[in-house]
């Protein structure tokens, strides 16, 4: 007697499982894209306004993206939280920076390094520097979370 | 940019607040005790923080 020959097809709700990553890259991309792609749209909505309204409330107030400093330490994990940010970032590099530094060039007299210490000190004479510099550094931890989060529900682990 | 410094206390308070209520609850009621407690907290605290430190002089 011949034994049944098991499908080897997935069900549908396992062929159209995504790879969980897919929405934490969504979600570095753009704030609250990744919740979208999961049909949480009120939820997205709301990170996409509070994300993009810190950001621009920090470039606003005169912060400043952060920049590699080997001789500050903490200038790695600030640069990586800016980073968090996305195509954000390029934009607050732009702005703040006049360009895409990621790096603070390390000889001294160099004239890369002197522009950009020029355009960080015309910043920093901003009265609301502190607080603009705070609000982008937020805004890259917030995402950070929203990647975090979006990879929870994406594994199942939260609603 | 917002030049007085309780605004941006006040406005940094509120968006932290609204982020965590949407990032830690469901129902709305629940997200809006969350900004109502924790944007309060911030801001009672800072202001509370604030006081605490005036009579100490600045470095000179």
């Amino acid at each position: 007697m011949d034994e049944p020959v098991p499908d080897s097809t997935p069900p549908p709700s396992t062929r159209l499982r995504r790879s969980p990553f897919v929405p934490c890259l969504l979600a570095w991309c753009v704030p609250g894209l990744g919740h979208l792609s999961m049909g949480r749209s009120a939820r997205a909505a709301a990170f996409f306004l509070v994300v993009t309204a810190t950001f621009g409330l920090g470039l606003a107030s005169g912060g400043t993206a952060s920049v590699v400093d080997p001789q500050q330490p903490l200038s790695y994990l600030a640069t990586f939280d800016n980073l968090a940010l996305g195509p954000l970032d390029l934009v607050s590099r732009s702005v703040s920076l006049g360009g895409l530094v990621y790096r603070l060039p390390e000889e001294e007299s160099s004239p890369e390094r002197q522009a950009v210490m020029n355009r960080m000190r015309d910043r920093v004479r901003m009265p609301t520097y502190e607080y603009g510099s705070t609000f982008l550094l937020t805004a890259g931890l917030m995402n950070i979370l929203l990647i975090l989060d979006a990879f929870d529900i994406a594994r199942g682990r939260k609603d | 940019m917002i030049p007085s410094h309780v605004l941006n206390m006040v406005a940094f308070a509120v968006l932290v607040a609204i982020f965590f209520a949407f990032l830690t609850q469901s129902r709305p009621k629940d997200r809006a005790r969350v900004v109502v407690v924790l944007g309060g907290a911030m801001i009672v605290l800072s202001l509370i923080v604030a006081y605490v430190m005036y009579p100490f002089p600045l470095a000179r």
